[in-house]
Parts: C-alpha cells; structure tokens; sequence
C-alpha cells in the first residue's frame, strides 16, 4: 500500500470547505510534487515539510511522491495543509502503521522546520467542514484548540508537534481532547467614550439610538468639531450583546480574517469596524485572488463607522450599495460567485461642504460653488437611498445644557430591549425586514399606512425612502414598547428624511 | 471698492460713501434725444453700442459730440479718442466691425437676438423699461427676453452674495416670497445663492421675475442657472442683458449688471453682503440713481452680513423688520393665500410659539418646550407637513410665512 489519505480544510469567503489530501509514493526518482491548484504558499509547504519530518525523527523516501489536494479545481493557499500533507507522506511511506484513527481525523496547521505545529487562521470554519466531512476528531496545534472547540460535535486535540501527531495516530500516546474553560457569555467591558462624555446633540443621539436598536443606517453631517465622530464612537458602547448563534458566526468571519484572540475565541461584543478613509474598495467589501472578508463583513451582525465618509473613494462606497440592500457582498469569481455575509449599521459622518459651513446658521461657506458640487456629488443618489436616518448638525447655539444627558448604559438597555421586542416579534431586526413583510403583524395598521402615504405626498418621498421610514418608525415604536406604531412614531421617523441637501 | 469698509458706524459719513462710487455720470440728462430720426439712426445705435469700450457714458459723449450715431459712426476709428476709458485692441476691433455696413450689422444682431428668443431695444424706442429711462448713464442698447409687462409693473430688486447663509436664503426666499405675491416683480441678478434663491421663490410663489445677466442672452451665466433663466421667461418674467449675442462677457459688464438691477427697480433689497460683495455695488448703483435701499440685519458677528449691517448704520439703507414691512414702504399690497388655519394640538402650539420669536434648533426647542427628543422630533415634522415650519438644511428650524401670518393673527409674536 503505498497511497494514504488525510482530511484536511480550505477557506472559501467565511466558508470551510473539506479537502482530502491523497499521497502517492511511487518508484522513481526522487520528487515532491503537489498538485490541485496549490497556490505558492502550498508549494512552499514542500521545504516545511520536508525538514519538519527530519527533524522530528522521520524521513522523505526517497521515492517519487505526488500529492493531490481535492478537489483539485478548488484555488488553495495557505499553510494549514503541512500536517496533512507531512502524515499522508508518512502513512504512505510506511512510517505510520495501524493508524486506524486517520480516517476520522481532521488534520490542520502549519508545520515549522524543527516539527512544531502552529496554528492558522479561520480554524473555526475549517472544524465545521471537518465535521461535515465525517470527522470525529481535529487535530491541530494546542493554541488553535480553543478557537476550533466552539464548533460542537468534534473532539478537538491540540498538538503540539508533528511527533505528537504521529504517537497519538499510531496510538502510541494518545493527545487528550481539549477541555475549553467557559466561554463568554457577556461581552467584554467597553472602556471607550460614553453618552454622558458629551453635552448637547439630541437629536443626533436620538437617531444613533434609533439606528442601533433597529440595524439602520445613519448618516450626521455638520461642521467640523461638533462632535460627529465621537457620538458614533459611543456605539460601540451601546450595542447589545450577540447572541449564542451570532457570536459563532461572527466569530467564524473573523476567525477567517485570522483577526480573533486565540485566548477567548467567542466574540460576544458586536463588531465595530472603522476603516480609514484611503481604504481600498477591495479591502471595504472584500475579494481579491484570494477571497478574504473585507471590513463591511467583519462589520456583520455589528457596526460599520465611515468617518469623514465622502473622502472614501467613490467606488468604495459604492461597493457598500449591495451589503446596505441584501445585507450580502456578492464576489465574482472566474469559478461563480461567492457570498459574504455583510449585515451592518452604517454609521457615516462627513462635513457638508469642504470647508464644512455650509448651510450653516451662525457662518457662511466659503467654498467655491463648483468644489462644493463635487464634493456633493460623491454621494451618489442611491446610497443617499439606502441611508434610512439623516441627522444634520450644527453648532450648539447654547452651553452646557442643565440636564445631564444619559449614560450610554442606560441606553443601551433600551436599545438591547427593543432588540429582543424585533427578535421575538419577527426574528430579525427592522433593519432587515423586507418591504413585503409589513403588515397588521409588525403591528402596523392600514390607517397607519395612509398617514404615511399622505406624509409621503407632502413631502415629495420615493416608495423606497417611505418604506425606510416605516421600519425606522417600527423601531421608534418599540424603543418605546409600543405593540402599534402610531402615526407620531412615524412622525418621528420623518423629522431624519432629509438626505441633507449638500 | 464702494467705501463701505471694516470702520465703526460713525467712521465714514454717508456723503463719503457716495463719493468713493466708481461711478460716472453720463449727461444722458443734457442730451435731446428726441429731435432723433428712429428709423435711420436706430442701425448705427446698435452698430457703435458694440464697438469696444463705448459704454453708456461713453456714448452719450458721442452723441453729444457728433449729433447722432449716425455721425459719430461715419467719423470711423476717431471716435476712440473721444472716449473715456479704450481697450488696448479697441483700434483692431473697430476696423474688424467696420468691414460691414452699420446695417448689415444691425440685421445681424436683430437676427441673433431673435433666435436667442429676444429683442433689441434702444434708448429711444417706446420698449425700452421706463425706469431704466430715467438713469443716467442708460445702457444705449437693451437685448430683452420674456414679458415686457413684468418690467412696467412695481419691480424691487433682491440681491445678496453667491456665498449665503441658512439666515441668508431663508430672508431672500420669505422677502421674494411676499414680494411676488403682492404683484411686485422680482428683479436680480440670476447669480448663485441670494439671487437664484430670489428669482426661484418669486416664480415658486406664482410670481414674476426679470433676471439681469452679465452675459449675453444666447450665453446664460452661471450655465448652471440657464433653466432657471427659461423659467423666468416662460413664468411671464424675463431676462435683461447689455450685451449682443455672441459679446463675451468682461469684468466691467459684473459691475454694470448691478447699475441696471438698481435702474430697473424702484427699490432695492439687499439680503445678505459681506465687505466687498458684488450686492454692495448694486446698493451703491441704489443710492445714486436715487431708488430705495433696504437691507437684512443679521448677527454683528456674521462675516456674511457685515456690509448689510453697515448699510443700515451708515443710513444708507433702511432696516427691514419684516416682509409685511417692506411691503408697507413700497406701497404693496400683501397678496392673498390660502392660509388654513389647522387646530394646533397643545404641543404643536407650544413648538410654533418659540419658533415664531426665534428660529431655534432641536436642542434649543427641548430646552424652551421641555418635550421629550422623540415628540418634539414627530411635532416638528406634522409642522413640516402643514408646511407651518421648515428647516435650514435640516438643523434650524423656523416657521414659514404662513405660519407668520397666522401668528399674527392669534397674536403671537412674530
């Protein structure tokens, strides 16, 4: 017998795809091939393995070997297929005998030149492949442990050598399943700014509370050093916790960016994503040769900050049109199509003009009409669409207001209750409830309807930002634990219509 | 510049003011035009209008030296030495326009200014705009578009700076909004911000609106008003320029712009200026030619009304309190609207009450009301619906004018 196979995984979007690494050794001369679209970080794995298995005891035969990753019209790359590779070499050459257990064992990680065992990234997405793959155990290296043991119904073994691997296989010395401690089920402390931080701004508070309980998009525009930014920052203090279902997969999108702590490997805060305004587009939705989520989908199930939101590229942010509809990145690839999660709550902030004054009360703009048009333009009119709050903020006129404003605490328990009011009711945000599914149910009635079509009469408003404002005034109502929504609710959600005239 | 600078109130005297004016007087007064043959002098009126640098004082000095344009046009390239200010390639261009007859050049014109949808009018025609009759220097030749009944009604100029504030477009608006309502045509000067904000306003309000362009009427400048300059003529309203079709547009010609807004009305409105605004000109171009100057206060801080707030300390201009108030010096008449007086709900009540003394924001009307963010948020926009309130850019709010008027008369300040 001189043909092994092992179990392996590979990456495609946030997705594990199982991959069975067949070894051949066969007479001739000596080679170590690899084939099945291995990309260069695969072929690399040739030299890894190559010294790993002499330094830990074994040897390369001397024979010709090929080694096949299936399906081999799937694009691989990254190390994670050296253990893989390394134990099918050595099962087919004869150094692993009587290894029963190969069969059902998932084997994942990046062998160093000495034989230790390191992990990789996206290991959560590969487990579940595995298992799905028929595996009862993954073996992978002991710091990975963790990060793999959310998925359940696998034993999960970390290892922290290639000799390690082998003695367990052969039953030698068997590695124990990995016993996780308690996963969080609170998320950790938030020690950025806080509501209570800041003075003035309600109505732009009010909406960044309105957008976080119901998963809307929010847009603030005003002059420069208002306080914009750092009301949005406060979100992220405000987010509820993700439940036991979101945290796995949220957890998955990020284990795939190689972006989770190893230590605590279940995230349970919401994401809160701010990338830089010269990010790339691809680096915003995601893509590339090699397929990896970009920030709208670490930002899923959780926040996605654009500060100074009109000096993105303008391809950048038109790429965000997609993820803002169908909660989803759609990535073309010469093999189909993938599809990204991306579910967020777009939190922009930008200057109106820029110099940032215009239309201001108290002072004038003094930039040049046509600069201002540009710079107007960028927003283009259907991500103006998909924005479903506009909150246009200018200098506060007074001081420090005499009440003291709330502390983000105290909002974000109404925010986390009108959250679980949407779950219960609905099982999702209002956010993502599609045009169709409004009716007597979301507790919106045929009178309510008519207000809003005489609303949208008056002021002139597309189906599409109507239907916006419904959901946003659905919200409103269960911020305020009402069953019905009452035609002031939807009132209220009309007051942020304006997609601020730039 | 027009002397209204960065000097306290009492720095300059309004004399002063009035002799730092880069303006020239003519003596279009002195002169007999009416022993003047229409028919055969009307070609060489249009023919010298266009040769470079006879301007309105500078053909009236023709006419005074030569008899008529007729004579002057025969004395060919000497004329130039009768005028008072000549382009370097004045020379060139004169003999480049002299290839043709006076009347071949004429009927050009005539020919270009019809397909731009116009007419050519001179000094000495029966279309030539009454008020502009009575100004010395009169632009000698007019290219007019649209209804010659808009510039025989009231005409009152509206004009302010392209760089407006929310305070800003939201009195140029209000102000052309009562104006047109009271019959009165809204004369400016089809620039951005005030003036487009005027014009639109005026027309939005079922009104009439003459636009004076500082360029040609084939070449509407700013090109991004050119629909609003086809709406101004289709509206019953109108376009007033000096210059021929296919003349480009100079420096000289901004600032002349400004001395026919003020000819052509019998007052005018200056909304919103900074130092140096082009809207001080017309102020200026006001005063001399004796027509009635207002202006919109606004805040002693506001960069954007520092030449307003000057006008009115230098006694140029009168302060306008309120629209109705401008109405009432003009001797207009404040136009009907249907004003439905809605029962306001004790919060909606309570809101359009603060906001009639001062346009406030939200946080400002939380403070006032005490009303909770969301139902102050749901009042502002039933408001809104009831077109009671509307916002500067979504950020201020203030009550509109009918709200005003509805204030008035269940006595809340306004």
């Amino acid at each position: 017998m001189v043909l092994a196979e092992t179990l392996c995984a590979s990456i495609l979007g946030v997705d594990g795809v199982p991959v069975r690494v067949e070894v051949d050794v066969a007479f001739g001369l000596p080679a170590l091939t690899i084939v099945g679209l291995a990309g260069s970080q695969v072929q690399e794995a040739r030299e890894r393995v190559r010294s790993a298995m002499r330094n830990s005891g074994f040897e390369l035969p001397a024979r010709r070997i090929t080694v096949n990753l299936s399906p081999a019209d799937l694009p691989k790359d990254g190390t994670g297929y050296d253990l893989a590779i390394a134990v099918g070499i050595l099962a087919a050459s004869g150094q692993l005998r009587d290894a029963a257990r190969l069969a059902r064992t998932g084997l994942v990680g990046e062998l160093a030149l000495d034989g230790a065992l390191r992990p990789v990234p996206g290991v959560m997405a590969m487990a579940a492949a595995a298992r799905g793959a028929g595996a009862s155990d993954l073996l992978l290296a002991a710091g990975a442990a963790s990060e793999a043991s959310i998925v359940p119904g696998l034993c999960i073994r970390g290892a922290a050598t290639l000799g390690d691997v082998v003695a367990h296989l052969a039953g030698v010395r068997e590695i124990a399943p990995f016993v996780g401690s308690a996963l969080p089920a609170t998320p950790l402390p938030f020690d950025g700014p806080d509501l209570a931080d800041l003075y003035g701004q309600p109505l732009a508070r009010r909406a960044l509370e309105i957008a976080l309980a119901g998963r809307h998009n929010l847009a603030l525009c005003g002059p420069p050093g208002i306080g914009k930014t750092l009301l949005l920052q406060c979100a992220a203090g405000l987010l509820p916790a993700l439940d036991d279902e979101e945290a796995i997969e949220v957890s998955r999108i990020h284990s795939v960016a190689g972006l989770l702590d190893r230590r605590v490997p279940l995230l349970r805060s919401r994401p809160f994503r701010a990338p830089h305004h010269t990010i790339s587009t691809q680096a915003l939705v995601g893509g590339g040769p090699r397929v990896r989520p970009g920030e709208a989908s670490l930002a899923h199930r959780g926040v996605l900050l654009l500060d100074e939101m009109l000096q993105f590229r303008s391809d950048a942010l038109e790429a965000l049109r997609q993820p803002m509809e169908a909660g989803s990145v759609t990535i073309a690839r010469v093999d189909g199509a993938l599809l990204l999660p991306a579910s967020f709550s777009l939190l922009a902030a930008f200057n109106p003009c820029p110099c940032g004054w215009r239309g201001m009360r108290r002072r004038a703009c003094t930039c040049d009409e046509a600069v201002a048009r540009r710079y107007a333009a960028r927003l283009s009119g259907p991500l103006r669409d998909r924005i479903d709050l506009w909150v246009s903020m200018d200098e506060p006129t007074s001081g420090r207001g005499d009440s003291r404003p709330q502390p983000s605490s105290t909002v974000a328990q109404r925010i986390a209750a009108a959250r679980r009011r949407q779950l219960e009711r609905q099982g999702m945000a209002n956010g993502d409830l599609s045009p169709r599914l409004f009716d007597e149910a979301h507790g919106i009635s045929p009178s309510v309807l008519a207000h809003l079509a005489s609303r949208g009469r008056s002021f002139g408003l597309s189906p599409r930002r109507l239907h916006r404002a419904t959901r946003v005034a659905r919200t409103i109502a269960d911020l305020a634990t009402a069953e019905r929504v009452s035609p002031e609710h939807l009132d209220e959600a009309l007051v942020y219509r304006t997609p601020v005239q730039l | 510049m027009i002397g209204i600078g960065a000097a306290g109130p009492r720095g300059e005297t309004p004399r002063s003011v009035l002799a730092a004016l880069p303006l020239e007087h003519g003596g279009w007064a002195e002169l007999d035009l009416t022993g003047i043959d229409l028919e055969r002098d009307r070609p060489f009126w249009i023919a010298l209008s266009l040769v470079p640098g006879v301007g309105p004082v500078g053909f009236a000095r023709l006419l005074r030296r030569f008899g008529s344009a007729r004579g002057a046009w025969a004395a060919g390239e000497g004329i130039l030495d009768e005028l008072p200010r000549v382009p370097d390639d004045a020379a060139v261009g004169m003999r480049r326009l002299r290839r043709r007859s006076a009347t071949a050049i004429a009927r050009a014109v005539e020919t270009a200014t019809r397909q731009a949808g116009g007419r050519v009018v001179t000094a000495l025609e029966d279309g030539y705009p009454t008020a502009l009759a009575e100004v010395d220097p009169r632009p000698p030749v007019l290219y007019l578009s649209g209804d010659p009944e808009a510039l025989q009604a009231t005409c009152v100029a509206v004009v302010g700076t392209r760089r407006a504030t929310g305070y800003g477009r939201a009195c140029a608006i209000e102000i052309s909004d009562e104006l047109a309502r009271a019959g009165v045509t809204v004369v400016s000067g089809l620039a951005l911000g005030i003036d487009g904000d005027a014009h639109l306003a005026a027309i939005s309000a079922g009104g009439r609106s003459v636009g004076v362009l500082p360029s040609p009427l084939d070449r509407i400048y700013p090109p991004r008003h050119r629909e609003l300059a086809a709406r101004l003529v289709a509206t019953g309203g109108g376009l007033v320029s000096e210059l021929a079709p296919g003349q480009t547009p100079g420096r000289p010609d901004f600032a002349r712009r400004n001395r026919i807004i003020a000819g052509l009305s019998s007052a005018v409105v200056v909304i919103e200026a900074p130092d140096h605004s082009g809207a001080l000109l017309t102020a200026a171009a006001a005063v001399d030619c004796g027509r009635d100057l207002f202006a919109v206060p606004g805040p002693i801080d506001a960069a954007a009304s520092r030449g307003c707030n000057r006008l009115i300390a230098d006694h140029l201009a009168t302060l306008i309190t309120s629209p109705a108030s401008l109405l009432h010096r003009i001797g207009a008449v404040a136009g009907g609207r249907a004003v439905s007086v809605a029962s306001l709900s004790e919060s909606e009540g309570l809101v359009l009450g603060h906001l009639l003394q001062r346009a406030a924001s939200i946080e400002e009307l939380m403070q006032k009301t005490g009303l909770a963010t969301g139902a102050l948020a749901s009042t502002l926009t039933l408001l809104e619906a009831r077109g009671l309130v509307d916002s500067y850019s979504g950020a201020t709010f203030h009550p509109t004018l009918t709200a005003r008027r509805i204030g008035r008369q269940t006595g809340h300040p306004g």
